[in-house]
């Protein structure tokens, strides 16, 4: 089946997706193909991206033709793990794209999260295949703005909410399992695949092996010169959410292979002597990648990302288990391990930025807020006391997914770089 | 050897030309929407009444990475240097440019440490001020009037709220001094609180074209309860920093 015929059967509006999708060859073009010192590993993404609104979504469709069924999530606490082991898909959704806000704004305030605007614009223009393609959206009580706008996607496509806990005490522990425990039989239901203690143990190791390799390449930046660009491994955790979990971790692998050589050969993406910038806040859904573009046009080279494209994806595995029971009870407690900023209080962050910054040898911390993102925007108070109490370089940005601001902000990281050089 | 600061501001473009650390030839002229041709103008303006050549050039402001010579290097930077010339015991620097605001802080060896700009809004920036100020058409008796007139509150900081704001109230017959008070006193605390989330300066040090309104530095102190002090020709630090990093 070509592309065009299977966008058709999702109903999707052809027109305004070509216009979607037209200018995005030569913006990859310029910001990753031409790009020099890349590793030969970054071959199978690229070609991922080259067709990305087609191959998956076969792959998708076709799973969807033997009876499995298609979840979309847009939270790193959602157990992926559980929906994997019934043979159906999970995947993250892109949300990164200026494109759809003003649609999303139809519906809801124009002072809301660009993340979630442009979620629900993505939906109501009818111009995401993955979307097209999904049975159900399960969404979770992260923050208020996305908790409410479930209710409004749900009018659309049928969502499913699970409620995460604000703080992490036992006995949020125990409602964020039963939460679990509730997602798994909704998931059994729905896929009408019961989980067995092989099925589940099998989920587990997939996405483990996942994360696994994720935090492999996320290790090898700690190196100097950086053996990678630190947009080329944002474009792989932006991809981790939705590519076969597979497939997608011996790609990873295979790279990390080819990482290992250059370290050993000293050989960088960027030069020894490039400023090391870790990139903290909110997370950069595909195809956000303006902040990094702007850093490594600017010189520098960014080593880390303490966000949910990023370290708070992967850094926890869940604990393998000999009982369903047990497996279940691990697989709750390994988001609860992650620090975002919906959580009350949020410690343990910047714990994470201190640890980041030290062992990827960072010269600078950037903390990154989306426009109008409240928990993210409030902790940035105790991120910046923090770096001066540790004494980190730090620059605080705010922007959306628009492309208007990059002359403002390719100033503050241009001083921030001449500051680290002195 | 004469070294040279270009910088390419929103509003006007200014050139600080350096005899080894003296300055031997300052220009301002104003950008026009086009500060790279105004830079231009600027550099062969200088070569056709001077004789001594520039040997080296830094360029600065937001119109520095069009322009086609020069060494370049932001404003924040270069007006961390031209500030720490004149008044290398102040670490803070306020800069009210035309397109933004920032505040800057060095150490006491010049060397800077931390900064923050405005968002990207014309909220709290020169520009606003000027928008404004240009709606009210002031005669310059009205102007001395402001200094002790009553400052009429003003509350939005949006650029098009705050002029409906002013017109509403020009409609209803506040005095025109009451209304510029207050809009220069609204000003001040929005500026005020922008140093404060960094620290609390006994002495700030104030910059930009911003700087030249008297009224506003008099809010400023009372706000900030501490002293400023104004370089020269406020309008020239980073222009004359950007010299001294040539």
């Amino acid at each position: 089946m070509e592309n065009r015929e299977l966008w058709e059967r999702l109903n999707m509006d052809l027109d305004k997706h070509d216009e979607f999708l037209a200018p995005v060859p030569q913006i990859f073009t310029e910001l990753f193909l031409n790009r020099e010192n890349r590793p030969a590993g970054m071959g199978y993404f690229d070609a991922v991206v080259g067709d990305v609104h087609g191959i998956r979504v076969h792959e998708l469709y076709a799973m969807k033709e033997t009876g499995a069924k298609v979840f979309s999530t847009f939270c790193v606490y959602v157990p992926e793990e559980i929906v994997v082991a019934t043979g159906s898909a999970s995947i993250g959704l892109c949300a990164g794209a200026q494109f759809t806000v003003p649609s999303g704004e139809k519906v809801l305030p124009r002072n809301l999260c660009p993340l979630i605007k442009s979620t629900m614009g993505f939906k109501l223009d009818r111009i995401c295949p993955y979307f097209q393609v999904s049975d159900w959206v399960i969404g979770e009580t992260t923050c208020d703005g996305k908790k409410k706008a479930w209710e409004l996607l749900n009018e659309h496509i049928p969502t499913y909410v699970m409620e995460l806990p604000q703080k992490k005490n036992e006995k949020d522990a125990r409602l964020w399992e039963e939460e679990v425990r509730e997602f798994a039989s909704f998931i059994e239901g729905e896929t009408q695949v019961e989980l067995t203690k092989e099925n589940l143990a099998q989920g587990i190791e997939k996405i483990n092996n996942k994360r696994k390799a994720l935090q492999r390449l996320a290790e090898l930046r700690k190196h100097n010169p950086a053996p990678i660009h630190g947009l080329d491994v944002l474009l792989i955790n932006q991809l981790s959410f939705f590519d076969d979990p597979v497939r997608f971790a011996a790609q990873v692998n295979a790279l990390c292979d080819e990482l290992d050589e250059r370290v050993k050969a000293k050989v960088g993406a960027a030069p020894a002597d490039a400023p090391r910038i870790l990139v903290t806040g909110t997370p950069q859904p595909l195809p956000a990648w303006k902040l990094h573009a702007l850093i490594e046009k600017a010189g520098a080279v960014v080593v880390g990302e303490e966000t949910c494209t990023g370290e708070r994806y992967f850094k926890d595995l869940t604990e393998p288990a000999d009982t369903l029971t047990d497996m279940l009870a691990n697989i709750s407690k390994r988001p609860l391990k992650v620090n975002c900023a919906c959580f009350t209080p949020n410690q343990g962050r910047l714990e994470d930025i201190v640890t980041m910054a030290k062992n990827l040898k960072a010269d600078a911390v950037i903390d990154f807020n989306l426009q109008f993102c409240q928990p993210y925007g409030v902790e940035g108070y105790f991120v910046g006391k923090e770096m001066e109490k540790q004494e980190i370089p730090f620059l605080r940005l705010e922007s959306d997914f628009s492309e208007e601001d990059q002359g403002q902000l390719m100033t503050r990281i241009e001083a921030l770089i001449e500051m680290i050089r002195g | 050897m004469r070294r040279a600061g270009l910088d390419l501001g929103s509003v006007n473009t200014k050139l600080v030309v350096l005899d080894q650390e003296e300055r031997a030839y300052c220009r301002v002229i104003p950008s026009r929407f086009d500060s790279v041709q105004a830079g231009i103008a600027l550099l062969k303006e200088y070569s056709q009444r001077e004789e001594e050549k520039i040997d080296k050039l830094v360029v600065t402001g937001y119109g520095r990475v069009n322009f086609p010579e020069g060494r370049v290097i932001t404003e924040i930077t270069c007006q961390g240097r031209g500030c720490h010339e004149d008044f290398p015991e102040y670490p803070f620097i306020l800069d009210l440019g035309g397109q933004d605001a920032k505040v800057i802080k060095k150490n006491s060896v010049g060397k800077i440490v931390q900064f923050i700009m405005n968002d990207k809004c014309a909220a709290g920036t020169g520009r606003f001020l000027d928008v404004i100020l240009k709606g009210l058409d002031l005669t310059s008796a009205e102007m001395d009037l402001a200094a002790e007139a009553k400052p009429m509150a003003i509350n939005s900081m949006c650029t098009v709220f705050a002029e409906s704001e002013v017109i509403t109230m020009l409609a209803k017959g506040v005095p025109k001094p009451e209304v510029v008070a207050g809009l220069f006193k609204s000003t001040a605390k929005r500026l005020a609180n922008f140093v404060q989330s960094m620290g609390q300066p006994e002495t700030l040090i104030f910059t930009g074209g911003g700087a030249h309104y008297l009224l506003l530095v008099k809010f400023l102190e009372q706000e900030l309860k501490g002293s400023i002090v104004i370089p020269s020709e406020p309008e020239l630090t980073a222009a004359f920093g950007a010299a001294l990093l040539a």
